[in-house]
């Protein structure tokens, strides 16, 4: 594995992501709090983007799918496809 | 035998065959299912929240709490990476040093956790409370469950670094903890969202 795992990304990116990762994880207390602790609809959108940033950078950069096999990639986001598929399919009445 | 059905018999046997490590796709396979099994937890979660909605519960949830441990566990992937690169370039100080931190990182948000359960079970909020509160706690629970083992795993690879297992940049152990302590981060993030902000 050392032959082919070496970082291609340095640590100042991860040092960029983690800071990335840390300010839209205040950005979302802070709009949770601003609501009163009340979940808010109309800011479901947003907070499902600010997840879905957050969970593809750490797989991208922390875990390394950005450079490492496409292969890796594929067999995490299959079952994530899926569940996806079968939620939607739920869904159909 | 040639020297290609050689060089691919030796790559083979080195697990590096178009680029793939064995050790590597077992974790990901391995993890693949983990996305398969929290999936089916968050579905009964979210399909008991909409067809039995209980904001009183709801409301029982701490989001700035609950946002500190996030931030927690967050910057414990960042000490896994740091790990990493310490262990990939043979310093056994560094490597014993973040994966301290990520143990101590990860108990932060394990008590975390037991605070927020003491203070909802205070409540009246319980695994047998209601449908979301069972819903709630086995899903966040078999969460912490995953924490807890990340934290043995992080013990035992310590060990390993402290005892130069990794002196010779072979950080292969270092890198397949990692990878199941970032995906135990990524289901945090995603059971944040979907749990407490919406």
């Amino acid at each position: 594995m050392e032959a082919n795992s070496k970082p291609a990304i340095g640590l100042r990116t991860f040092g960029v992501v983690y800071a990335a990762l840390a300010i839209i994880t205040l950005v979302e207390i802070l709009l949770a709090d601003s609501q009163g602790g009340v979940a808010n609809p109309a800011l479901t959108p947003a907070f499902l983007f600010f997840s879905l940033a957050k969970a593809s950078l750490v797989a991208a950069f922390f875990m390394h799918l950005k450079v490492d096999s496409k292969f890796y990639t594929a067999i995490f986001l299959f079952p994530a496809v899926m569940l996806l598929i079968f939620a939607l399919l739920a869904t159909v009445r | 035998m040639s020297t290609e059905v050689a060089l691919h018999e030796e790559e083979f046997r080195a697990g590096r065959f178009l680029g793939i490590d064995h050790r590597k796709l077992g974790m990901w396979l391995f993890l693949g299912s983990e996305v398969m099994f929290f999936g089916g937890l968050l579905a009964a979660f979210l399909h008991y929240k909409v067809n039995n909605p209980s904001p009183v519960e709801h409301d029982l949830l701490d989001v700035t709490l609950v946002g500190i441990n996030t931030f927690i566990l967050l910057s414990s992937s960042f000490t896994v990476v740091l790990a990493l690169d310490a262990a990939q370039h043979s310093k056994r100080q560094r490597l014993v040093a973040f994966l301290g931190l990520t143990i101590l990182l990860g108990a932060a948000f394990l008590a975390g956790q037991g605070l927020e359960f003491s203070d909802l079970y205070h409540h009246g909020m319980t695994l047998s409370s209601s449908v979301y509160g069972s819903s709630f706690f086995t899903l966040t629970g078999f969460h912490g469950l995953h924490v807890l083992i990340g934290i043995l795993w992080a013990g035992l690879t310590l060990r390993k670094g402290a005892l130069g297992r990794f002196d010779d940049g072979k950080s292969a152990g270092v890198e397949l903890f990692g990878l199941y302590w970032h995906f135990v981060d990524i289901v945090w993030i995603v059971l944040f969202t979907l749990i407490y902000l919406t």
